[in-house]
């Protein structure tokens, strides 16, 4: 038989991991695995090792080789569904069932190769010690293998049977349907965590008072505390939501969502033991340690539920006394209220809300046992069938409100009505809003006006009313009012002529001016027909490509070094002359615009552009544009102008007081300015001296 | 100049080049209007294209949503 996809991925890992033993190492672990006769290559006998995980009958064998502990340990990672697990919650287990040996069984595991270490970046594997407090992962094909070794736990059922019209099961809808609402919420806001992976207050605080997340289960008038924050947390770890950089957003639904209501159960109770900070007594409780008992304690009862005989009931007084004598963390991480019932609260709490709306238990006068598909889950037993569809479930009103009766829902229709509509109450009845954002959110995720309409249509008891399809187009259409292209590549053509031909050529599709063009979604043009001239980034430095002529207003353009930026920038100070080729592209300052331009900018800025793109700041001619309006006005006036014969000459007329008190300004090296009532005296005075001035 | 209808066509590009077409020029007219989303804009190359500022791209798309409207991204 093939093997399938999700074997392929695991098989990937564990290769992966190998790879990173060192060869001493990965020699051992892998001749464990596959006993070869003869000395093989390194890759060849890693190869063959991971290709031992998917072969059952030797699966079996190795398994049987290791010891007990080992042995349970597999087991309880099978029977968890979650092939990823912290060292130190599967020591915690071990521990509850008597093996309190420490690391050894999760080494001999490892040394086996049945399990590997979750390793980081570059991270070699020396030797296993340091695995001692990271992860591990198994490969599940190791784990399903695994299943059948006995657990040992006791059969706590009773004898006495509870009336049978008494029995509740649920529908199994409620954690998809939180957990949709909760990712329609990150899709709209992602969610930023702290340095420790954890909830900032003011969306702790959202989460807790968010109506939709926090409405009581349909079933059971059981209230578990910060249940939005659980539906968060089991979003995060079930593959609705990635983190990236310390941010939670919106991933696409897991194709689990297109197979039915058990398999999506199936995952989320998969995912169970990766959430560590909720508790159903105190709600979000991150620990120090990061450790909590509720991943392990949640797998121990369903496993002595499933250790009960299948037709009996169990008392949760009777789990929580096993829990108590036999799960240290557990019992010590009780709240004091807890500790007088030795913890029956704690797993009434996580029964009713959590293992009975996942439809895994049902519940009669207080007692408990596994549903069919919780003994499918958790004992091996077949799997029940689907439930039945009913297409048509929902109702779609006039004021864009849609009203979804709960027995015909199921995860694909969860999945995609999350995509386009709001969720507004859950219950028996469940209401979604139509509005522009969720369409928007919709369009933006692919999803398109005809498959919303589509799906409210196939989905709906009666037409869809008109006027919501008009609702819908309308928002959809006023999405394509504006278009932002984030990384576009822009294609300069020669003239508008060549733009007009590169458009019939398909080259480009969109014309943005009268010589650049860009194809429809903003990538790169078929480059074959173009003959490339130049190639800029926008987001690089800019370059100097203007030259400054001498008359100090007329800027020439060297085009292959201009860029985009400089054509837009460069029109807030001056304007084009009528092309001349083959002259470079040359525009002129204008006066105007430069002023207009100083009202936005500093002549500082306006300099720094110059310099930029120029090598030097503005030009006289432009400050005199620029700054002349600004000074006090020029000054005409009627003054002698008298040039002497040497500067020595003139600098001693300067320094004269008798003459300098009779100059107003000097000129130049060689003249200065006299007003013409001062003429006559200073004729006489450098006449005193014996100078006779012409 | 005569150009070859089958030949090369002489091109520059310009790469990562942050831009918002609008459906007509009242709209960009109305985008510059704001103040903090005209702050981001670097120019406008034709009537309904304006040229982004470089890495300022979600201050544009935050300041178009405050705006009511609902931009369709096209990444490149």
């Amino acid at each position: 038989m093939p093997p399938s996809p999700n074997d392929v991925i695991w098989s990937d890992r564990c290769r992966q991991a190998l790879s990173r033993y060192i060869e001493p190492l990965a020699r051992s672990v892998a001749a464990l695995l596959v006993r070869p006769r003869t000395n093989q290559p390194l890759n060849e006998l890693l190869d063959k090792a991971v290709a031992t995980l998917t072969n059952p009958p030797v699966i079996d064998r190795r398994i049987r080789d290791l010891p007990e502990s080992s042995r349970k340990l597999l087991a309880l990672i099978g029977l968890s569904h979650q092939p990823r697990w912290k060292v130190e919650h599967l020591l915690t287990l071990l521990a509850a069932l008597g093996y309190a040996e420490g690391f050894a069984p999760v080494q001999s595991a490892l040394e086996a190769g049945l399990l590997f270490p979750v390793l980081t970046t570059d991270q070699q594997v020396e030797s296993f010690t340091a695995v001692a407090t990271a992860e591990i992962f198994t490969h599940p094909a190791v784990a399903t293998r695994a299943c059948g070794v006995s657990l040992d736990l006791p059969d706590l059922a009773k004898e006495e049977q509870p009336a049978l019209h008494a029995i509740r099961t649920a529908d199994g809808l409620d954690w998809p349907l939180r957990l949709a609402a909760v990712w329609q919420q990150v899709q709209a806001a992602p969610i930023r965590l702290t340095q420790a992976n954890l909830l900032f207050k003011k969306d702790l605080h959202r989460l807790q008072a968010d109506d939709v997340l926090s409405t009581p289960p349909m079933d059971l008038a059981l209230c578990l505390p910060d249940v939005g924050v659980l539906a968060l947390l089991w979003a995060a770890k079930c593959g609705l939501l990635t983190e990236h950089n310390g941010e939670l957003s919106a991933a696409t639904f897991p194709t689990t969502w297109e197979q039915g209501i058990l398999a999506v159960l199936i995952e989320l109770v998969a995912a169970l033991p990766r959430i560590d900070n909720w508790n159903p007594l105190l709600g979000y409780n991150p620990t120090e340690t990061g450790l909590s008992p509720t991943p392990t304690a949640g797998l121990l009862i369903f496993l002595l539920l499933a250790a009960a005989h299948p037709d009996r009931w169990v008392v949760p007084t009777d789990l929580a006394r096993w829990l108590w004598d036999h799960h240290d963390l557990w019992t010590g991480s009780l709240p004091p209220s807890a500790v007088t019932d030795q913890g029956t609260e704690w797993v009434q709490a996580y029964l009713l809300g959590i293992a009975f709306p996942l439809q895994l238990i049902e519940v009669a006068e207080n007692r408990v046992r596994l549903t069919r598909f919780g003994r499918h889950v958790f004992a091996g037993a077949p799997a029940p069938l689907d439930p039945p569809s009913f297409p048509q479930t929902l109702f779609v009103q006039p004021n864009a409100e849609i009203l979804v009766y709960r027995q015909g829902l199921n995860p694909a229709v969860i999945a995609t009505l999350s995509r386009f509509a709001r969720w507004k109450g859950l219950g028996p009845a469940c209401t979604l809003e139509l509005s522009a954002e969720q369409t928007y959110r919709a369009l933006e995720s692919g999803m398109t006006l005809p498959m919303m309409s589509q799906t409210l249509t196939q989905y709906s008891t009666r037409p869809v009313p008109p006027a919501v399809i008009d609702l819908l187009q309308r928002w959809a259409s006023k999405r394509e009012r504006i278009t932002v292209f984030s990384s576009a590549v822009l294609v300069e053509f020669t003239s508008s002529t060549e733009l007009d031909q590169a458009i019939n050529r398909g080259i480009v599709a969109l014309r943005l001016t009268d010589r650049i063009g860009m194809t429809a979604s903003g990538g790169e043009p078929g480059l074959a027909q173009l003959r490339l001239l130049a190639n800029r980034d926008y987001e690089a430095k800019p370059q100097r490509c203007v030259t400054v002529d001498e008359d100090g207003v007329t800027l020439s353009v060297d085009a292959a070094a201009a860029d985009l930026l400089l054509d837009v920038e460069i029109g807030r100070f001056a304007s084009p002359l009528p092309p001349a080729p083959p002259t470079a592209r040359r525009y002129r300052l204008d006066p105007d615009l430069l002023r207009r331009a100083a009202e936005s900018l500093s002549l500082a800025e306006i300099d720094a552009w110059f310099t930029d793109r120029t090598g030097q700041p503005l030009s006289p001619a432009g400050r005199l544009f620029l700054l002349g309006p600004q000074l006090s006005p020029p000054i005409s006036a009627r003054l002698t102008v008298i040039r002497f014969p040497t500067p020595e000459l003139t600098d001693g007329v300067l320094q004269w007081p008798d003459t300098r008190r009779l100059i107003r300004e000097r000129l130049g090296p060689t003249a200065v300015v006299v007003e013409l009532e001062n003429m006559e005296l200073l004729r006489k005075v450098l006449s005193d001296i014996g100078i006779a001035m012409v | 100049m005569t150009i070859n209808p089958t030949g090369r066509l002489s091109a520059k590009l310009h790469r990562r080049v942050c831009l918002v077409l609008t459906e007509d020029a009242v709209l960009a007219e109305e985008l510059l209007a704001r103040k903090k989303l005209a702050a981001e804009v670097a120019g406008r190359l034709s009537e309904k294209v304006l040229l982004i500022r470089p890495g300022r791209l979600d201050a544009v798309l935050d300041e178009l949503r405050k705006m009511g409207h609902t931009p369709q991204i096209v990444k490149g």
